[in-house]
């Protein structure tokens, strides 16, 4: 439940770190563009550089070639409009030279090339003004005109060969720029490519992610929606609602089943104190007021049990808890549950009731039963001494039949003796805590033997027994068990067959148990005690057990029908089992498994 | 041994059973005096009376009207002056709880009235066979009980 809640709020943080690297990555990519594009505008500002050079110094060498071919155009037709152009020509490389040297400031090679080219230029000139003077005079066959005109035509030469060579080298410039930036720019289109599959592998991932919480958020919705469908059915089949109390704006929210618990239709009143303390019995409001108070200020109170008195009168008993819980923003709520425990609290008066009925009478019949047994015994032993008073005194002077009805006498009044007894017994077996102790059943065992020597002496009878271990017990019950048990198999003898008892003692797993389908005890401990008596017809194995229950006519045998019964109330007392097996032929088997603790 | 003959003080409010006591008594061969109260309130005023004389040893009954047998054991083990005086106690019931108590605040033994007159006889014989050799004889919970 807890694991996707985790992991939403992981992702949370991972759609962070994502949405940082896509901001990174946008804002590398727009220093990346404005990189190239400023790139890109340099190389055609190199280029448009270059152009004006050239145009700078193709206009120089054109100038430079009107000049010439005026001068020439002169010297043949003496006609001075063909120096015209030499006016102009003059200032126009002066222009000339003013916008290279403007163009070429951050060029040093090519400022070094304009001075050379200036002084070359102004060579020029000046030959030109001289050939021009020489041939106003029109000596045009003296040997100082045609050196100066050669003169002229080799400073030509080589300003052109300037030009050319400056031109050359402007245009090594531009293709050296060009190829950086080529090779620049080349890189560009790849990067572009990589950063935009990268986005959208982000973006995949990013898609991926949220559709993963959307679904996890629609599971925990519809998780939430059952949850609350079930609380809503808990709510009403135990009887509870519960109610959100906001302290600090003093705002309540009641849930539908606490309106149906005061009587009253869903959200049919605003959920607040007054209007619920209405409803309170006038005797447990004070009470209510204080707990509220207390609740404020502690976090943690018991439980609080008040009444309330629907609109129809009928007095219900409520009993609320509520537990203050402070969010992370401070804000003080108090969950509060209320539950109707009017059922409950009819019920527990009802069984406390009849507890304290039974508990009465109870202890009626269990002094009944012991001032019964106890004040009978002495109108009878006062009979029995009377009886053997009359037989030693007066013996002689009674009749046969009168001394036959002293026998009879006597034999009733130890029956009714036996009776009392075993019923003083019965009702002495209880169960107390206190009385178990560690015991050595073994002698236990002994104890009750001793008791019978007498019987056991004239029977002839045969005892035989494993070692048994230590318990906790009761230690005078189960002697009294050994005894009635041992009793038992000696008073059932067969005639004419001296009586051999068998106890044997072993260890028995509470699923081996006859009869028992659940136990809160894993082992037992299995006493055995097997004789070779009358036995019994199995239709009765469970029915001896009960008090007053006998299976042979008094006279036959002397029982009581209440010895079987204190064992199997010794028994229980040792939250034990009895069992017994009966067979007419063979004799009785009666096995008791005590709990091993 | 002393000479002078033990003096007996039984406190039981049964008549018959004071009669079977008075009449083994008589039977046995033992010179005893024999002294009866009914109840008590009776035995109390009897061993309180400054001109009495002290029985040798009390067989008391627990069941009496007016002042019960264990509140006279409690009264008598608690007065400097009597609480020497042996006890027995002589009852119908035999409970262990009782009997152990009796144990615990000082009576000496415990009696089961017998049903069987002759019975009644051993128990007493046993106990005057007691007192014959020692008069301010002990006992321990073994043999606590007394049985003919």
């Amino acid at each position: 439940m807890n694991l996707p809640l985790k992991f939403i709020a992981r992702s949370e943080r991972f759609l962070k770190i994502i949405f940082g690297a896509s901001l990174f990555i946008v804002l590398v990519m727009g220093g990346v563009a404005y990189k190239y594009i400023k790139e890109l505008s340099k190389s055609i500002d190199d280029v448009q550089h270059n152009y004006q050079v050239h145009i700078a110094l193709e206009r120089m060498a054109s100038a430079l070639k009107d000049a010439e071919s005026g001068k020439r155009g002169f010297m043949i037709s003496r006609d001075s409009t063909y120096l015209e152009p030499l006016l102009v020509s003059s200032s126009a490389f002066d222009n000339s030279l003013k916008d290279l040297e403007e163009l070429t400031k951050n060029n040093p090679e090519q400022q070094k090339n304009i001075a050379e080219l200036k002084i070359k230029v102004d060579k020029n000139i000046e030959i030109f003004q001289k050939t021009l003077e020489l041939s106003t005079s029109n000596d045009f066959d003296s040997p100082e005109f045609i050196a100066a005109f050669r003169e002229g035509r080799q400073t030509m030469n080589s300003v052109r060969f300037k030009i050319n060579q400056m031109t050359a080298h402007e245009n090594d410039v531009l293709s050296l720029a060009r190829e950086i930036s080529s090779k620049r720019l080349s890189n560009a289109p790849m990067l572009v490519y990589y950063v935009l599959i990268l986005s959208l592998l982000i973006l995949l991932l990013t898609y991926l992610q949220i559709t993963k919480n959307l679904k996890i958020l629609k599971e925990k919705n519809e998780l939430l929606e059952t949850f609350k469908k079930s609380t809503i059915q808990s709510e009403i089949i135990s009887k509870h609602g519960n109610w959100i109390w906001h302290i600090e704006e003093n705002i309540y929210e009641y849930s539908d089943n606490l309106y149906r618990l005061l009587g009253e239709e869903p959200q049919s009143f605003d959920p607040n104190l007054d209007n619920y303390l209405s409803f309170v019995h006038p005797d447990d409001v004070e009470k209510l007021m204080e707990h509220v108070e207390e609740m404020m200020e502690n976090e943690d109170l018991p439980f609080i049990h008040y009444r309330i008195i629907q609109k129809n009168g009928a007095i219900k008993h409520f009993k609320a808890y509520a537990k203050l819980l402070v969010d992370s923003d401070g804000h003080k709520r108090l969950l509060g549950t209320t539950a109707d425990i009017t059922n409950e609290i009819e019920n527990y008066r009802l069984i406390e009731k009849r507890n304290l009925e039974l508990e009465r009478s109870n202890k009626e019949l269990s002094s009944f039963n012991y001032v019964a047994s106890h004040d009978l015994q002495e109108p009878l032993r006062k009979i029995q001494t009377f009886l053997s008073r009359l037989e030693d005194k007066e013996k002689d002077k009674l009749s046969n039949s009168g001394k036959l009805y002293i026998e009879r006498i006597k034999s009733s009044s130890s029956r009714m003796r036996s009776l009392i007894d075993d019923l003083l017994q019965f009702s002495r077996t209880n169960k107390s805590e206190e009385a178990f102790e560690e015991s050595n059943l073994n002698i236990l065992l002994e104890t009750a033997k001793h008791d019978l020597a007498e019987i056991i002496g004239d029977k002839r009878a045969r005892i035989t027994s494993d070692s048994m271990p230590s318990m906790k017990v009761i230690p005078f019950q189960i002697k009294q068990l050994f005894l009635n048990l041992l009793s038992n198999s000696l008073k059932y003898s067969r005639e004419n067959t001296p009586p051999a008892i068998t106890i044997t003692y072993s260890l028995t797993n509470a699923s081996d148990l006859p009869k028992i389908k659940y136990s809160k005890f894993n082992t037992y401990h299995t006493i055995t005690v097997q004789d070779n008596g009358i036995g019994f017809d199995q239709e009765y194995a469970e029915k001896i057990f009960i008090l007053f229950n006998r299976l042979h006519n008094k006279n036959e045998y002397s029982g009581t029908g209440i010895g079987l019964s204190i064992c199997k109330k010794i028994v229980d007392n040792h939250n034990g089992y009895i069992t017994a097996v009966g067979d007419t032929n063979t004799g009785s088997t009666f096995t008791v498994y005590l709990p091993k603790t | 041994m002393k000479h002078t003959k033990l003096h007996l003080l039984l406190a039981d409010d049964d008549l018959d059973d004071c009669d079977f006591f008075k009449e083994a008594m008589e039977e046995l061969p033992y010179e005893c005096n024999l002294s009866i109260v009914h109840n008590g309130v009776e035995l109390m005023n009897l061993l309180e009376s400054e001109n009495s004389e002290l029985p040798n040893l009390i067989f008391l009954d627990l069941n009496m009207p007016r002042k019960s047998g264990m509140e006279c054991i409690r009264e008598i083990k608690s007065s400097g002056t009597l609480s020497h005086i042996p006890i027995i106690v002589y009852s119908t019931s035999l409970d262990p709880s009782v009997v152990n108590e009796l144990y615990e605040i000082g009576a000496l033994h415990y009696i089961q009235k017998p049903a069987e007159f002759a019975c009644i006889k051993k128990v007493i014989e046993k106990v005057l066979k007691i007192f014959k050799t020692d008069l301010s004889p002990t006992s321990s919970r073994e043999h606590f009980i007394i049985q003919p």
